[in-house]
């Protein structure tokens, strides 16, 4: 029992932080139709970003994952605003393969800079953990969890109340109408691919803090955004924070009882099976209908 | 590429004055075959017909004479341009003329490999069987899966196709009795329990050029038929095609099987190549992603386009991979990036479009999916 317990726990935290992921991912494919695949380069860029801060100044992670952010939303913003804009009207496999090219780009420059090897950012309270009862809840994974949902929180705050977030949703609904009432569509996508690469490297600098990383991880890091954004529905931001947590929780207790890497294809099968029967998402609404997205 | 592109205006200048007598309908003549092979008129010479297949009969009788002439580390990297030829051609039956984004259809390459690797080793099946079958079981799983993926459009359906190739490698690495698991599984080549005697460089290059040849041949009869025409309805209004009688269910679903049966073949052929195939390799992404840049830089929806964009990029992939070994990762993203964002429709049909605008300007081109 205290097993399952303590798989549950670790699932619901590391759920957290895959919320934190995909909602920005999701974000980015609900309002300008665009998958991502260079999503999981720009968790481990900052992780890069929180190690070498970390590793060269001392910086706390916890600190340094706002420079995380930073850099990222400037990555973002340029590569949306002079990159992908140029594309953005084609067909779907067009956008597909220029986020792989990116992909590759930064996952072979994370390569050839930081080379292969596992790094992880080191802080002298991460490793801790709080014991309740039988459980125990490490101190890093617990503070990279309340952090993830604040941040969530906070983006889908500024979404809905503020103005910028308006014409964010504004341009996701309807760009023409969105422009003609003088909306920048390409500096308000700009700025949606910024907060997501923004959300995906805070992510990644406490990604790195509670675990290991390296370049190759970043795939993996795609795959599980899709998974989650199909299953709380596109740009539904709660739906990707439902999402994350469920998935956490199946990868946790899927590790725990299923035999050898079944649990690799469990998430897989939840995906095609939501898919197929529920398109639209596990929660509410999705953003787009999945059969009638042209 | 250029001498492809050249004889097409010599190609259709020709019959201005010698062949076609009625002087009537020329310039109609011209016009349509401006416009591709799929609305050509029936007046069209006849020879213009089989022009495709005498160049494909051509090309097969020009590599076949150059095998003697290439040693065989040259006769390896051909076999694999000829590989990825005819998966290039596979994708884009369902990718480009149909217009629905398969992410997973590296799933075919794998089943059809697996199911030949298995076969050989487990059931003492010969090589020669296992192909076919290998083909026969991908295009049923093709069927099977598009059935109900079918249904889903645009992303959803690229991200499902995703989800079945990935899990696919880990039912297969799950399930070691049977595929060896992780650790891979061999074919036998050798001594008595060898079915089929392994083919050495020369057989597969003759092999792969015969599967090259088989997609580009099904891709001009697809190209040039029904079948083809629906699937074109198909990628550019579906609800029109459904209104227009088409059953777009049994077409979608045909075009998958079929992109499956050929794509069976090559992994099939590609796992006895190779002797010993692990799940890593055979469900490789990149694999399914390779083949989808091939046929939209060289232009989906054609038949020479995936042909050419094959050659090309395996031939550079090759090239960098010698000579700058490090980094040939990062130049090929670099140059997916600069293909995408200047060729975004291919370079057959921006050579088609620009000889019918006259518009030859990349920055123009650039214009057309820009925000």
């Amino acid at each position: 029992m205290s097993q399952f317990l303590q798989a549950t726990i670790y699932g619901l935290l590391q759920g957290g932080l895959l919320a934190l992921i995909a909602v920005g991912f999701s974000l980015v494919w609900g309002v300008m139709n665009v998958v991502n695949l260079a999503h999981g380069s720009f968790v481990i860029l900052g992780a890069y970003v929180g190690w070498k801060l970390n590793s060269a100044m001392g910086l706390d992670p916890f600190l340094g994952m706002l420079v995380a952010a930073v850099v990222l939303f400037a990555v973002g913003y340029l590569l949306q605003r002079w990159l992908i804009n140029l594309v953005i009207n084609g067909p779907i496999f067009i956008t597909l393969l220029l986020t792989f090219g990116l992909d590759l780009l930064i996952v072979q420059g994370m390569n050839i800079t930081f080379s292969a090897d596992y790094r992880s950012i080191k802080t002298a309270y991460a490793g801790d953990s709080l014991a309740l009862g039988s459980v125990r809840v490490p101190v890093g994974r617990l503070l990279a969890f309340v952090i993830a949902l604040l941040v969530t929180f906070a983006l889908v705050a500024l979404v809905n109340r503020t103005r910028t977030g308006l014409s964010i949703m504004a341009t996701g609904m309807d760009r023409g109408a969105a422009r003609l009432m003088g909306i920048r569509a390409r500096h308000a996508y700009a700025l949606t691919f910024g907060i997501a690469a923004a959300l995906a490297g805070m992510a990644g600098t406490m990604v790195g803090t509670v675990g290991t990383f390296n370049p190759a991880a970043a795939g993996g890091f795609t795959l599980l955004s899709f998974v989650i954004a199909v299953l709380g529905g596109l740009g539904n931001m709660y739906g990707a924070l439902v999402g994350g947590l469920l998935i956490g929780l199946v990868e946790a207790w899927g590790g725990q009882y299923l035999p050898g890497t079944w649990v690799n294809a469990l998430a897989f099968a939840v995906l095609v099976l939501v898919l197929v029967f529920r398109p639209s998402g596990l929660v509410g609404r999705a953003y787009y209908s999945a059969r009638q997205e042209v | 590429m250029t001498p492809e592109t050249e004889t097409e205006p010599t190609g259709s200048d020709q019959p201005n004055g010698t062949e076609q007598p009625s002087g009537t309908d020329q310039p109609t003549g011209v016009e349509a075959a401006e416009l591709g092979a799929g609305v050509r008129s029936s007046a069209e010479p006849v020879w213009r017909r089989w022009l495709p297949f005498g160049l494909l009969l051509l090309g097969v009788l020009v590599m076949l004479g150059a095998q003697s002439q290439l040693y065989s580390g040259q006769e390896r990297t051909v076999a694999a341009i000829f590989m990825f030829v005819a998966l290039a051609q596979g994708w884009n039956i369902i990718g480009g003329f149909t217009g629905y984004a398969s992410f997973g259809q590296v799933v075919f390459f794998g089943v059809g490999g697996y199911f030949t690797a298995v076969a050989m080793s487990h059931w003492g099946f010969n090589f020669w069987v296992s192909l076919v079958v290998s083909g026969l079981v991908a295009a049923a799983f093709g069927a099977l899966i598009g059935l109900p993926l079918l249904r889903l459009r645009g992303h959803y359906f690229a991200i499902a196709t995703l989800g079945v190739a990935e899990g696919m490698r880990e039912v297969v690495t799950n399930v070691p009795g049977l595929t060896g698991g992780g650790a891979g599984i061999s074919v036998p080549t050798v001594g008595k329990d060898a079915t089929t005697a392994y083919l050495g460089n020369d057989g597969f290059y003759l092999l792969f050029l015969a599967l090259a040849a088989l997609s580009v041949l099904v891709a001009i009869l697809v190209a040039r038929n029904k079948f083809g025409f629906a699937l074109r309805a198909i990628n550019q209004d579906e609800d029109a095609a459904a209104a227009m009688g088409i059953n777009t269910t049994r077409a979608k679903v045909s075009a998958f099987a079929l992109s499956g049966l050929v794509t069976g073949l090559v992994g099939s052929t590609y796992a006895f190549q190779q002797v010993t195939i692990f799940p890593q390799r055979l469900f490789d992404v990149d694999i399914t992603v390779l083949m989808v840049v091939m046929v939209v830089i060289g232009g989906s929806g054609t038949v020479l386009g995936p042909l050419l964009g094959a050659v090309a990029l395996q031939f550079l992939s090759e090239y960098l991979r010698r000579n700058f070994t490090e980094v040939h990762t990062f130049i090929l993203g670099a140059i997916i990036i600069a293909a995408v964002v200047l060729l975004p429709q291919g370079a057959v049909n921006y050579v088609r479009e620009a000889r019918q605008s006259g518009e030859w300007s990349l920055l123009a081109n650039v214009r057309r999916y820009r925000l």
